[in-house]
């Protein structure tokens, strides 16, 4: 008996000893190690791909950066019917320092950024010569665009001051590499520095894309943010300059139907659009553009609501666009007009297009006293032409003309709020340099940095 | 880990041929008072879970092995004896006396002990509390039973998981459910469906197969758990045969139930007059605040609603149509029997129960097989093999529109029927019964076994080694369909189908050393080494657009718009060693410790140490206590140990990428950033406690007072998002659990009319002792952590009621005062989801062949937050139907009253507050259970053992001031922080049983 009790031990011992250090050896098999995650030219190619992915997400282009700004300029143009809340704060200018969509947005877009960060920092293991430029160039873009979101909606505009010392929002240029840099908190920069560092990134990101990159952005879709970026900052000579480059780039047209940029993917028009197929979307029933703003059967909760009169007055009467881009609602609180560019989801999602490029050459020609390209007349009548809207646009507009152009031929994608800050007009009774249309520095954000960030002012 | 099988082969074939002596023993035990035999007695073997009971004339036969010389003998309302074994045949009698046994075998970690040597704390239930209740699953039955055991069943929907709380809150972001293991199997314990509602995997175990649940509470009992345990650990042991003469049993119940509670809504007058109040009232927020718009309460909601509904004659109660009369069937037989070498049971059983909200329905199919078998006098192997397989048709998350208790939101004056005689779709919310028609379904569809075999070497007397294999695996397939009609379904149908399998292997081998020394000391000594591998895979498909809807499986669908599989998994393992010494029958110390290891920590963390000690001193033994006519026994016993908490992620420590698609490629982008330094959250637990038996132990209990101080806990600590990462997970929490359990039993009557009572009540105070901030309430919802708070305390704006003067909503200022303005209230306490106290009351009444079970369950304090007031009870700020209570609303100036005046689409008080706070103490009729016997003598003349006849109802009546469904609510969307809210949560039902039981 005693020889077995000491084999029984000593087998019990082994077993336990030998099976030990693999044993508790697991790995995940839904994700990979960061550690071993950047190693070749297809890993850093997937890291930027994860970008647009990121882009695409509901809380950057995929729905909050196309739909709040419409929202926060919302008066006399729509309404927020919806039962969420963040959403009616953010329409009626009551946003509190927890406004759920100025949360997601800020975290969206810094998760973004460190994405285009971390591209960076592991281009070295790129071997293909143009596809580290191409990279390079991606992620510098998604850097500086997505810098140029977030200020345009955390900081008072651009001419708030004189010298744009009020607060913008954190450049961040190095990527999170483990838990110590997670924990870091940063000031944030002024809004010229932010500025100076969208238009550096942009700059530099316009050298090293190439012209062609399908489905991905291009030379031309930088220099069509870098328009944007200018004409924010009231740089005409600039935007107008870009918006000419991309259009004697010779790669857009503009559609005969101003309705093809919407319900087809990847159109002449298009200078870069968010993409999107039935499984990958921004979501059918709590996120997306259609989600909010259709109204069909089976499609869309309705919760934008075009007033009336605006698409009545706004648009010259029988304008195809007064037409084609409103309707009445059969689906989600029916019989009101909802916007008709939004109405699939799994649609791509234009971002940037060439009518926009035409409409800031013009403006900018028109300023600046200039005929870059074209004159500001035929830049217009490019956008509004019998063909094209119905409508026929005047030989020699004024700014105004060109400037209400925009806002109807935009309109509910993203741009009116900051077109109206550019333009400093106001929206209801806000003033375009109004601290209500800015959202509020996430309070978790003021918490996490332990007061390190500034919150806005009336938070 | 093939090995140890292996060397258990060599074992074996060495010492096969070793025989065992054994002797048979016959006998007869009787009443010592009225000399009739007493039916049922246990027998067991000192020292061995072998034994048998006696038959209904109180005779029994058993095999001894010669070795062993006395039996412990063991009843119901008897005391206990031990008498050895003097010869071949043995009567004994024993003295009618204590119910609460101290002499009841207790199934503690890896073995088994006599109640009296214990010196930790432990809850037992065993199946005579909860046999012939309609349990939607078994940890039910330790509800207002178990002291230190809080369970909050959250809500009235079919196997949905049940909040089970051990000794207060341990954890905040690991899981806070107990560690439950089956016969020695740990179990996947946690859900596995795709709803934000967590299913109860626990559901598929079937009560009528368990003969006791024991509750590990205090670390001494609970440490050799090591790193599961911080929680608690449940121990469900099922039923075994019994060396005797074989029985059958079987059993037939059938019951209706209803809600526990119905609301009351508006009719369709009321409704016209609170909103064209309100209509009245609008005031336009975007502009001057004081200047007021009237609008008409008609033209409104022909606005809102396209529908001339507003002129209507319909008075509709829809927050009735969501409930549907429940009904419950259960057939169950067992046969059990065996002789000295050989036991065995085999038991099948089919639960059918029909929820109370519409399409609400769980079924349970179960089988069974228990085996033990004693090969010679070293080898017994044994094994137990359950197969269940569950179907439940479940009922949409309480945050979906289409969950039915929603339809209460919809104005009476809406139709339930269109104008095509089809249930109207032109509700100005969705009219959730539609996803209830035709071809449309939600099943959840469980197969699971939980077995294991073991083998048993008693290598000496003293000497005894185990091992056990065990698995768990449990397969759920979900299936939904919806047609074009509905709401999720439009426009052209979807349809889901998900598949999960979770696995748990486990291996367990264990030495067990028992000796006694000389009369006056005894040691009992184990050591084990423990593996245990998990695995989880799943794989789920999307399907969109459907010919028509008569074409439900996603083979038929145009659009396949989300696919998935997924893989995940882990391991422990762990050593273990514990031992217990007793001195002179009334000293008792014992130690336990464990290390595991698991790989859901980085390598240099990988291991956790956790060891307990305890003692216990039986007072009663002592001289100055043993002749004493009041006192029956005395122990006083302490413990002191650590345990932890590895409930985590899997890959919690690790900085991760996972896939991102876009669109048509997919690319990687960074998921999480990791702390590799984490560790296990662990739980230091002290616990003194007095177990007493008074008056030959007529009155006996126990009090229990700890203190748990958990250190470490995991939290997502929020980090700048500026850096690419909202938060990062460590160990960064503290908090404590600080308690009272007491038990009091009694048989207050004895003789012809029996009444036993038990009672008990439990407290715990938790509180928060470190964080790195406050987490806020989010959302809609109230509970915060802060330190020296409570887990979950209610905090937000105190409401006042309206303004006497002009019917504004008011809230308390930064001074208490009251303002109009929401912006300056300020955030306070507003209330506490943690009971004071919790308990129940028991109690058993027989009378001749009758008996009566009646089992009372309360909880003092645990506040409520309906947030579903926000929509229900906001004096008609939009067009959901209204609670009867705003009826109350400001008229005119000079009024009192807590609903502030009905402003249509304006905020007046339906801002987030303190309004929809309630108490949510109450006492609940558990279940009462009326049986009669039917006599042995006509038994014995159609060979019938028993027949019982009863008739049951489970929560019969509940008492409380709680104005919602039901105040045992908790709804689960709203995450494990946010204790004690509801939000259209459907009540519990209230089930009357009918049944029979059969014993041959």
């Amino acid at each position: 008996m005693k020889q077995i009790n000491k084999i029984f031990l000593l087998l019990i011992l082994i077993s336990g000893v030998t099976s030990c250090k693999k044993v508790l050896d697991t790995e995940p098999q839904q994700s990979i190690d960061a550690s071993t995650a950047l190693q070749n030219d297809q890993d850093v190619n997937s890291l930027i791909i994860g970008a647009y992915s990121r882009m695409g997400h509901p809380n950057l282009y995929g729905t909050d950066l196309l739909l709040m700004p419409d929202l926060l300029g919302s008066d006399d143009v729509c309404e927020w019917r919806g039962t969420f809340t963040s959403p009616d704060d953010i329409a009626s200018k009551a946003m509190d320092r927890n406004n759920t969509d100025a949360d997601l947005i800020w975290e969206t877009a810094y998760d973004a950024i460190n994405i285009a960060n971390t591209a960076i920092g592991a281009l070295g293991v790129v071997k293909d010569a143009d596809l580290k430029k191409q990279l390079e160039g991606e992620a510098l873009f998604v850097r500086g665009i997505m810098h140029f979101e977030l200020v345009r909606l955390f900081a008072l505009p651009w001419g708030a001051t004189a010298d744009n010392s009020q607060l913008g929002v954190v450049i961040k240029t190095d990527a999170t590499k483990n838990e110590v840099d997670a924990g870091k908190s940063y000031p944030r920069n002024t809004v010229k520095e932010v500025y100076t560092q969208i238009v550096a990134d942009l700059t530099k990101a316009i050298t090293l894309l190439p012209e062609e990159n399908p489905k991905r952005v291009t030379k031309y879709t930088a220099l069509a943010f870098l328009s944007r970026v200018y004409l924010q900052q009231q740089n005409y000579a600039g935007a107008r300059d870009a918006a000419d480059q991309v259009i004697e780039s010779g790669y857009y047209t503009l559609n005969a139907s101003v309705n093809a940029v919407f319900n087809n993917k990847d159109t002449k028009e298009s200078i870069w659009e968010i993409q999107q197929n039935d499984q990958n979307n921004a979501g059918t029933a709590n996120n997306g553009m259609a989600t909010f703003y259709a109204s069909l059967p089976g499609i869309g909760r309705g919760d934008v609501r075009i007033d009336d009169d605006f698409v009545a007055n706004a648009y010259p009467t029988d304008d195809l666009r007064q037409t084609q881009w409103y309707y009445q609602g059969t689906g989600a609180r029916p019989n009101h007009t909802y916007c008709a560019k939004w109405t699939s989801f799994s649609q791509n999602l234009p971002v940037v297009r060439l009518a926009e490029m035409y409409l800031t050459r013009a403006e900018g020609n028109l300023v600046m006293g200039t005929t870059v390209g074209d004159t500001p007349g035929n830049d217009l009548a490019m956008v509004k032409n019998p063909l094209r809207t119905n409508s026929v646009a005047p030989a020699n507009p004024t700014l105004n003309d060109i400037r209400n152009e925009r806002f109807i031929e935009l309109a509910f994608e993203g741009q009116r709020i900051h077109d109206l800050k550019r333009l400093r007009l106001p929206t209801g009774s806000y003033s375009w340099n109004s601290p209500k249309l800015v959202m509020p520095i996430p309070q978790r954000e003021i918490d996490a940095t332990r007061g390190v960030l500034i919150q806005n002012p009336g938070y | 880990m093939t090995k140890p099988k292996l060397l258990l082969l060599v074992v074996f074939l060495c010492c096969s041929s070793i025989i065992w002596a054994q002797s048979i023993v016959t006998g007869k035990i009787t009443d010592s008072k009225t000399g009739a035999g007493i039916s049922n007695v246990s027998i067991i073997i000192k020292g061995t879970t072998q034994g048998t009971y006696t038959n209904s004339d109180g005779a029994f036969r058993l095999e001894v092995p010669k070795s062993n010389s006395s039996l412990m003998i063991t009843s119901l309302g008897y005391s206990s004896k031990e008498v050895a074994v003097s010869g071949a045949t043995l009567n004994i009698t024993l003295e009618p006396g204590n119910s609460k046994n101290l002499d009841e075998i207790v199934v503690v970690g890896y073995g088994t002990k006599i109640k009296k040597d214990i010196v930790s704390s432990i809850s037992r239930v065993t199946s005579k509390d909860f046999n012939n209740q309609p349990l939607p699953s078994f940890e039910e039955a330790l509800q207002g039973r178990a002291s230190g055991v809080y369970i909050n069943s959250g809500s009235g929907k079919l196997g949905q998981a049940l909040n089970v709380r051990v000794r207060g809150i341990s954890s905040i972001s690991a899981d806070q459910q107990p560690f439950v293991v089956v016969d020695g199997v740990p179990i996947v314990s946690q859900a596995l469906g795709s709803s934000d509602e967590p299913d109860n995997p626990l559901a598929t175990i079937n009560p009528d197969d368990i003969e006791s649940i024991e509750v590990l509470k205090d670390a001494a009992s609970s440490a050799i758990y090591g790193s599961r345990a911080s929680n608690g650990v449940i121990l469900v042991t099922t039923k075994s045969g019994k060396q005797g003469k074989s029985r059958v049993s079987a059993g037939f119940y059938t019951g209706w139930s209803k809600p526990t509670r119905y609301r009351k809504f508006l009719n369709a007058a009321q409704y016209r007059e609170i909103f064209d109040t309100a209509a009245l009232h609008y005031r336009d927020s975007d502009l001057d605040p004081t200047s007021e718009d009237p609008l008409v309460g008609a033209d409104e909601f022909e606005s809102e609603t396209g529908t001339n509904d507003w002129n209507s004659t319909n008075d509709v109660n829809w927050g009735k149509l969501a409930f549907q009369h429940g009904a419950v069937q259960q057939y169950n037989a067992s046969l059990s029997g065996g002789d000295a070498r050989t036991k065995f049971l085999i038991s099948a059983s089919y639960n059918d129960q029909k929820g109370i909200i519409v399409s609400n329905r769980l079924t349970r199919g179960t089988g069974r097989i228990n085996i033990d078998h004693t090969i010679n006098s070293i080898f017994k192997i044994g094994t137990n093999i359950s197969l269940t397989q569950s179907n439940n048709y479940r009922v949409p998350s309480d945050n979906a529109f289409s969950n039915p208790l929603q339809l209460n939101a919809i104005p009476p004056i809406q139709p339930e029927f269109g104008p095509d005689g089809k249930l109207n779709t032109a509700t100005i919310y969705y009219n959730a019964l539609i996803d209830y028609e035709d071809n449309n379904k939600n099943l959840s569809k469980t197969a699971r076994t939980i077995s294991n075999a073991y083998i048993e070497a008693t290598i000496n007397p003293n000497l005894k080694f185990r091992s056990q294999v065990g698995i768990d695996w449990n397969n759920l397939q979900e299936s939904q369909f919806l047609g074009r009609r509905t709401l999720d379904g439009a426009p052209n149908g979807y349809s889901y189908s998900n598949q999960v399998t979770a696995s748990v292997f486990t291996n367990t081998n264990t030495l067990n050393f028992n000796k006694a020394f000389n009369s006056n000391n005894t040691l009992d000594a184990l050591a084990g080494i423990e593996y245990q591998r998990g695995e989880t895979n799943g794989s789920g498909v999307t399907g969109l657009a459907f010919p028509s809807d008569r074409f439900t499986k996603i083979a038929s669908a145009a659009i396949i718009s989300a696919g998935t599989s997924s893989e995940t998994s882990f391991r422990f393992l762990s050593y273990f060693i514990r031992g217990n010494y007793k001195l002179n029958n009334r000293y008792l110390v014992g130690a336990s410790f464990r290390v595991d290891g698991s790989s859901r920590f980085s390598t240099a963390n990988r291991y956790g140490i956790f060891p307990a000690v305890s003692a216990g001193w039986v007072m009663s033994e002592e001289n100055f206590l043993k002749n004493s006519n009041v006192v029956s026994f005395l122990k006083l016993r302490s413990s002191y140990g650590v345990t932890g908490n590895a409930e985590i992620g899997n890959f919690s420590y690790r900085s991760l990428y996972t896939a991102a698609a876009y669109s048509s490629v997919s690319g990687i982008i960074t998921s999480q950033i990791g702390d590799d330094k984490l560790k296990w959250e662990n739980t230091k637990q002290f616990d003194i406690g007095l177990d007493f038996g008074f008056l030959k132990n007529r009155i006996s209990g126990e009090v229990d007072v700890f203190s748990k101080k958990t250190k470490d806990l995991l939290l997502d600590i929020p980090v700048p998002a500026t850096n690419g990462f909202s938060t990062i997970t460590k160990n960064i929490g503290d908090m404590n659990n600080k308690g009272i359990e007491v038990t009091l039993n009694g048989n207050i009557l004895v003789g012809l009319f029996k009444w036993n009572v038990s009672i008990n009540v439990s407290t715990y105070k938790n509180e928060v002792t470190r964080l790195v901030a406050p987490v806020p309430p989010g959302g809609r919802t109230l509970g915060r952590l802060a330190v020296g708070a409570p887990f979950g305390q209610f905090y937000g704006v105190k409401f006042l009621g309206a303004d006497p003067a002009n019917g504004d909503a008011l809230f308390a200022d930064k001074d208490g005062k009251p303002t109009n303005d929401y912006s300056l209230a300020v955030e306070r306490v507003i209330g506490d989801p943690n009971p004071d106290y919790y308990g129940g009351f028991n109690n058993h009444f027989s009378y001749k062949a009758f008996d009566l079970d009646v089992q009372c369950q309360f909880v003092k304090g645990g506040d409520i937050y309906n947030i579903a007031g926000i929509f229900q009870s906001n004096n008609a700020n939009y067009f959901d139907n209204q609670t009867l209570d705003q009826m109350n609303f400001w008229r005119k100036p000079g009024d009192v009253t807590m609903v502030p005046q009905p402003r249509l689409y304006t905020s007046n008080g339906d801002q987030k507050s303190s309004r929809w706070v309630q108490d949510g103490s109450y006492l609940r009729v558990k279940s009462v259970n009326l049986g009669y016997n039917i006599p042995k003598s006509i038994l014995r003349q159609v060979k019938m053992e028993s027949l019982r006849i009863y008739v049951a109802a489970s929560n019969l009546f509940t008492f409380t001031k709680y104005t919602g469904y039901d105040p045992e609510v908790n709804t689960q969307y709203v995450g494990n922080i946010n204790l004690g809210h509801d939000f259209y949560t459907p009540p519990q039902a209230r089930t009357i049983t009918v049944g029979v039981n059969v014993g041959l």
